[in-house]
């Protein structure tokens, strides 16, 4: 998008400067939070595809059968906000990835990753608010 | 004379193998099953270097418009390959560049069978178009693609987690992505 309209007021981010910074852990093709670089690397086909947490709007598990399933909503245009003010983009005209689900047998392992994504979506949010108050 | 790289995956597969190079092509084989791939250096027309999730993919073009590609190798290892492969098939390596961004937004571009998502013009990830089980398209701006699980697997015979479905939100495009051959519903 060129118009000056959008992308107003997006601040940017990155996960990782290149491929260097990649943590070992995504040679085990698995889902890994890696809490220092604020991101969720996603196995996608034999890529390790990080996703920086403020990107990323929520993480929940359901089990059906022998298999635990984990799905991963992104922030994209055109979903209700809610009552908070709309996220700025940088691109409201891109493609945007809205969700992925993954399954797997271990139930434990998927249960722990909800945690962690959650509990770094707090943190990131918590972050957020206390920028604003100190711009206020 | 036969240059050999250890701990080298076929494509998603979980084991390892050996991958060699000589004058009269490439070839792999599997540690455990002795499976063996080989790419005749008269078929062999392109290769590519990128980082995948197992360090570096060798990703190599044939004569009859398929490609193979063989995960694990390392990054001292490029100039290693790359003049193997020049010398022996008079091709160049090209590296293709990897966005490691962390944006969920970008450009949906398809590419032969594979339909690659890229961030800042630097491929993010691709997806194989004929593991596609099922598409959909929910309202006017999204588009799910289901995957039918790889190894037809029942338990632990996948390399890692499986990804089962994906959807993007695309604005106003639908119908470009609905009329190629992603398959449909």
């Amino acid at each position: 998008g060129s118009s000056g309209k959008e992308g107003k007021g997006w601040k940017k981010f990155q996960s990782y400067k290149g491929e260097g910074a990649l943590p070992d852990e995504v040679e085990r093709l698995r889902i890994f939070v890696d809490r220092k670089a604020q991101s969720v690397i996603l196995p996608i086909h034999g890529f390790a595809v990080p996703f920086h947490i403020n990107t990323i709007k929520n993480a929940s598990k359901s089990d059906e059968g022998d298999f635990t399933y984990l799905r991963i909503n992104f922030q994209t245009p055109g979903q209700l906000a809610g009552k908070k003010e709309d996220t700025p983009f940088e691109d409201p005209d891109a493609t945007f990835i809205r969700s992925v689900s993954y399954r797997s047998p271990d139930g434990h392992r998927f249960d722990n990753l909800v945690k962690q994504i959650t509990d770094l979506k707090k943190e990131a949010n918590k972050r957020e608010q206390q920028k604003k108050e100190m711009a206020d | 004379m036969t240059s050999q790289f250890d701990k080298i995956y076929y494509g998603l597969s979980p084991e390892v193998g050996k991958f060699r190079v000589a004058a009269s092509g490439m070839g792999w084989k599997g540690t455990e099953s002795n499976n063996t791939v080989t790419l005749e250096a008269s078929k062999i027309k392109w290769a590519q270097w990128i980082r995948v999730a197992r360090h570096f993919q060798l990703r190599v073009g044939l004569a009859d418009h398929s490609k193979q590609k063989f995960d694990g190798f390392l990054r001292e290892e490029h100039d290693k390959i790359a003049s193997l492969l020049k010398n022996h098939f008079a091709i160049t390596l090209e590296t293709q560049e990897v966005s490691f961004k962390g944006w969920n937004w970008g450009v949906a571009d398809f590419r032969g069978q594979d339909l690659a998502f890229l961030v800042s013009d630097k491929t993010s990830f691709e997806l194989p178009l004929n593991n596609v089980a099922n598409s959909n398209i929910a309202g006017r701006t999204e588009v799910s693609l289901e995957f039918a699980n790889l190894a037809g697997s029942s338990k632990g015979k996948i390399a890692g987690d499986e990804m089962v479905e994906i959807r993007f939100h695309v604005p106003g495009n639908v119908s470009k992505i609905k009329d190629s051959d992603a398959g449909s519903a």
